[in-house]
């Protein structure tokens, strides 16, 4: 194509346009990480003008504190169980739902609610339904036989939590399902007709066909669970900031931790390195993550190049 | 590899992978299934209708014996909620209108628009879709609070003005896929940039508008953390409100009136989903999917 000098793209045009999330991402981002990585040197309470400078000792001193390493080693199991467990079950509700059902919409739509539900109401409902004396979880397992479980405190919190987080993959079952019908029904049929069993056409065509959705799937709910702090602290008894030094021992996470040196401590100093060190091991995981993904994600030539 | 996805589209209804289950088996599983997903939404309007009494009783009442409307009365009148929920609203709808206004531009720039360093701002967006927010929101509370921005609703502002990566990205699939004849059309009856945006891809974006709008408007009435953190008892929101502050004289908390409460909290976001469902769908696809 031959192009004159004009041209109708300039370059303040573009940055018209995206100034506004330039701006935001620089502003709303990078100063407050900037100003943490700031206030992670200091001695800073919260409110008193007389802070002072304490170089790296908030560092030296996180990686003695066996507290804070309790709650990433907490946190990472966490994570090990709850990520897996939600992906694996969200593929499941989507096979299961990948068929000819009556009212389709009906039972996606039923899965699917939870997930928009705000967390405060998913807290306050989980709370009743987990309660010990009136809670119908207990009513039901009392039915069976069970004798009642207190599932608001050590060590069963966690658990709970884990339910809580089961109970929201709706967002991730419609995403798997997406990708089921995307996989070419006739890679399916030509493995059947070659005599393979389900199972195998499943572990072997489908899984690998939609292994980039699940690998996303799992890098982004790692993420998420990496920091995760409001469901423990409104499972809590004190359901509040200010409470948050009364969050059950098991579901005392990493970010529960922070907010604990923040409001609890008034550490702000500490808590902003505790946040500078939850990055990099949560870029760590995530770069960790990305690596193993050559091992296991299926990807086809690149698709964005026909286009 | 076009006609390979629009083909399968069409036939794939005949799903092979499947576990060996008769049809019956499979409405007796996803039947079960369904009461642990909506179980919790009943059990909440049952103990919303209970007295206190029944619902503290031992062996477990699963029905009331009267429904107590008057929960829901007490919801509204024992605290102040109808200004929590017009904070809530309020706030909701300005960060939603400026969010979905500033991530439109934001996508259209990504997809229509040329400029140097373009390629390397498109991957820190990616990436920024991937940082923990909630890293940043403390050290911005510290930050706000120093230049007086707390219990004002301006970092919601600042936040809607700043544009949402993941609406940027909605916008930016959704711009990215419009024939170019439409733009040359224009160019050449002499428009600029902000009037091609204005006149002709915005009205043509109206579903993905209507997506961007609910999506933060929901995100916002659910949020609960930057609330509690950025604004005291009379501008918060209705989150942080019904979550600790139903008390009887004693200090003890009253659950059957949290539990009306929460449900009248919880009712717009569900209405939303429930009217919009397919919005909704298509958003977590988009992002899922190819993202």
């Amino acid at each position: 194509m031959a192009r004159t000098s004009w041209s109708r793209y300039s370059n303040r045009s573009f940055y018209l346009f995206v100034s506004p999330w330039v701006l935001g991402f620089l502003l709303l981002t990078v100063v407050p990480l900037g100003y943490a990585f700031g206030m992670s040197l200091t001695n800073f309470d919260g409110s008193s003008p007389r802070w002072r400078w304490v170089g790296i000792r908030n560092y030296t001193e996180l990686f003695g504190d066996s507290e804070a390493w309790h709650a990433l080693l907490r946190t990472i199991a966490y994570t090990a169980i709850a990520v897996p467990l939600s992906v694996a079950a969200a593929l499941g509700l989507a096979v299961l739902l990948n068929r000819r059902l009556k009212a389709l919409g009906l039972w996606r739509t039923i899965f699917f609610l939870p997930s928009v539900v705000p967390v405060v109401a998913m807290a306050i409902m989980w709370k009743l339904v987990l309660n010990r004396d009136a809670g119908i979880a207990n009513a039901l397992l009392h039915v069976v036989g069970i004798k009642p479980i207190v599932w608001l405190i050590d060590p069963m919190a966690f658990y709970a939590l884990i339910i809580l987080t089961l109970w929201g993959l709706g967002g991730g079952m419609v995403i798997m399902l997406a990708a089921l019908q995307g996989v070419p029904a006739e890679l399916e049929e030509a493995a059947v007709v070659d005599g393979a069993g389900r199972w195998r056409v499943f572990r072997h065509i489908t899984v690998p066909m939609i292994s980039p959705v699940i690998f996303f799937q799992v890098v982004t709910g790692v993420i998420a669970t990496f920091q995760i702090v409001v469901q423990p602290l409104l499972l809590a008894e004190t359901n509040s900031i200010a409470g948050v030094g009364q969050v059950p021992r098991s579901t005392h996470l990493y970010m529960v931790q922070v907010y604990q040196e923040f409001f609890t401590s008034n550490r702000f100093g500490y808590g902003s390195a505790m946040l500078w060190v939850f990055f990099l091991v949560i870029l760590a995981f995530t770069l960790l993550i990305q690596r193993s993904s050559r091992l296991w994600v299926h990807y086809e030539v690149d698709t964005e190049s026909d286009r | 590899m076009h006609d390979r996805r629009t083909a399968s589209a069409a036939v794939h209804r005949l799903p092979l992978v499947k576990l060996r289950l008769s049809a019956g088996a499979i409405y007796v599983l996803l039947m079960a299934l369904a009461v642990l997903f909506v179980g919790p939404f009943v059990w909440l309007l049952l103990a919303a209708l209970k007295t206190r009494d029944e619902w503290a009783a031992v062996p477990t009442h699963i029905l009331p014996r009267q429904a107590q409307w008057g929960n829901f009365v007490h919801a509204l009148t024992d605290i102040n909620f109808p200004a929590y929920a017009v904070n809530s609203l309020f706030l909701s709808t300005m960060y939603a209108v400026l969010v979905t206004a500033s991530s439109a531009a934001v996508g259209f720039g990504f997809a229509r628009l040329r400029g140097s360093g373009k390629r390397g701002l498109f991957l820190v967006l990616l990436s920024t879709m991937m940082l923990p927010q909630i890293l940043t929101l403390l050290p911005t509370y510290v930050l706000f609070s120093k230049l007086g921005l707390v219990n004002t609703y301006w970092p919601w502002v600042l936040w809607g003005f700043a544009a949402s990566p993941y609406l940027i990205f909605l916008f930016r699939q959704f711009f990215a896929a419009i024939p170019r004849e439409l733009e040359d059309a224009a160019i050449i009856d002499g428009c600029g940039w902000t009037r091609i945006f204005l006149r002709i891809f915005l009205p043509l974006s109206r579903p993905v508008l209507i997506t961007s709008f609910l999506l933060s408007f929901i995100w916002t009435w659910g949020d609960y953390i930057a609330p509690a953190l950025l604004l005291d008892v009379d501008h918060t929101t209705l989150s942080v409100a019904i979550t600790a502050w139903y008390r009887d004289p004693h200090g003890n908390a009253i659950p059957t009136v949290q539990a009306a409460a929460a449900a009248l909290y919880v009712l717009p976001a569900l209405l939303i989903f429930l009217f919009a469902q397919r919005h909704f769908v298509r958003s977590v696809v988009a992002s899922g999917v190819k993202g």
